[in-house]
């Protein structure tokens, strides 16, 4: 093995780090803020379901290479999309695979919600009620702190798929961590390393996160 | 005696079923009212509709100086209502048959959540009384322990400093034994028996037909959604006029 060639490929892909972070952190927030609009969705109506668990349907069963080769080459096919006011933004790559990363995540993220909700028993609600707290009470100090414990070892998984995950933005040009290895790899043809070192940067955020939800599982136990 | 808890004529439908046919209970300050019954007679729903978790189809509760008229099954609570149920629920502390501890929080965070979250009563004074009220129980001990850490009967007794940590003006305790094993009812009831003896103010609902007949101040019979029989527990066990009564005390006292 080249010592010097193996250093020299990782400070070169730890240059693509921010991007696949920034990815994963703008996924992850939207993501999250759509997945409660869904939860909200679904608890609204027959209707808000329905469209709820359309929408799980959809993005959550079909591939994400998919819907971002959607968004970001066949979104461009209207012409309001073109002409429309949000054009700036729809022609970027980065909007684009932020977007479907986003869509995606929210899927995945509210039925990790609804499973955390369901394990909520209805006999604590029914103490906070009797204990006169009202309806946002409820929900901030007995609902979603259950909720959240419940939910938090599948959230961990969702972390760690959105980050792998964000390899994809490669293949609509962006220069993430796998973005550069492609194209270093087109330059030296040296794959096994090149892609090798991606891989184990890859695993050093995977395990850091692992072990940070694992910590907050830890401190938020009650068991 | 004032009057702390009083009912008229409360009906409860679920769907076909007409569980509460027309109850009157009345509590003054410092009765325990014992609810006894066979499964199915409606003890429960009848306890649950005083603080309206259960909402009554019609009829009148009373509790203090706070009455809310229901007028027929479906009609919609106003505004004014809902304020009236809040009062009444501030007024009275209530125990489940399973604890409905929240699971989150300590047996201290328990008893201390309501006076903090919803009264707002200063933290230090909050602090100061449940740990009070735990030593009461029996559990100052535990008080940083986990719900899921303690037995059903130390839940219980958790449950019931919770209950009092509201400052209520009358406890009602929905079968507060039943849910647990037989060696931990002791306990729970001691604790019980001691709120008697203080004065409070209590409506159990209960399968304890010893403890019934010798805390209580008034009995009452329930059968099919109606008060069979009521009175002092001498007369409800010793002297029942209804023969469903007899026969209903003479199986479990047996």
């Amino acid at each position: 093995m080249d010592r010097s060639f193996l250093l020299d490929v990782l400070g070169k892909l730890l240059a693509g780090l921010p991007l696949t972070i920034g990815l994963t952190a703008l996924a992850l927030v939207g993501g999250g803020l759509l997945a409660l609009v869904l939860a909200g969705l679904r608890a609204s109506s027959r209707a808000g379901a329905w469209v709820a668990s359309a929408y799980v349907f959809v993005f959550r069963g079909s591939p994400l290479l998919i819907q971002i080769f959607m968004i970001y080459y066949g979104l461009p096919q209207f012409g309001f999309v073109r002409h429309g006011v949000l054009w700036p933004l729809l022609r970027e790559p980065y909007v684009c695979a932020a977007l479907a990363l986003m869509l995606n995540d929210a899927a995945y993220t509210s039925e990790i919600l609804r499973g955390g909700l369901r394990a909520v028993p209805q006999g604590a609600v029914e103490a906070a009620v009797v204990g006169n707290m009202g309806r946002w009470t409820i929900l901030r100090r007995i609902v979603l702190p259950l909720a959240v414990r419940q939910a938090l070892p599948a959230y961990g998984i969702e972390i760690t798929s959105m980050l792998k995950a964000t390899s994809l933005a490669s293949v609509v040009t962006l220069m993430d961590v796998t973005g550069i290895a492609r194209s270093l790899v087109s330059e030296t043809y040296r794959a096994i390393e090149v892609f090798g070192v991606a891989a184990v940067i890859y695993l050093v955020l995977v395990t850091a996160t692992t072990g940070a939800v694992r910590g907050l599982e830890r401190r938020l136990a009650f068991t | 005696m004032t009057q702390a808890v009083r009912l008229r004529g409360i009906h409860k439908h679920y769907g076909a079923a007409h569980v509460l046919r027309g109850i009157d209970l009345d509590a003054a300050t410092g009765d325990v009212v014992s609810i006894i019954g066979s499964s199915g007679s409606g003890k429960s729903t009848l306890l649950r509709c005083i603080p309206f978790l259960e909402q009554p189809d019609s009829g009148e509760v009373t509790v203090g100086a706070t009455t809310i008229v229901r007028g027929a099954p479906g009609e919609r609570v106003s505004r004014a209502e809902k304020a009236a149920i809040r009062d009444i629920r501030g007024r009275v502390g209530f125990v489940f048959q399973n604890f409905n501890l929240w699971p989150h929080l300590t047996a201290l965070g328990n008893v201390m959540e309501v006076p903090l979250q919803v009264q707002k009563r200063p933290k230090a004074e909050v602090r100061e009384e449940a740990e009070a009220l735990l030593e009461k129980v029996g559990l100052s001990a535990r008080r940083d322990a986990w719900p899921a850490h303690l037995s059903g009967g130390q839940q219980q007794r958790v449950a019931i400093a919770r209950a009092l940590a509201i400052r209520p003006e009358a406890l009602l305790f929905d079968e507060p034994t039943s849910a647990l094993d037989p060696e931990l009812v002791g306990e729970v009831l001691a604790v019980i028996r001691g709120l008697a003896e203080e004065g409070r103010t209590m409506i159990l609902v209960t399968h304890e037909m010893n403890f019934a007949r010798h805390v209580s101040t008034k009995t009452i019979f329930l059968h099919g959604g109606l008060v069979e029989e009521a009175g002092t527990p001498e007369q409800v066990f010793g002297d029942p006029v209804s023969e469903r009564c007899r026969r209903f005390v003479a199986g479990v006292l047996r």
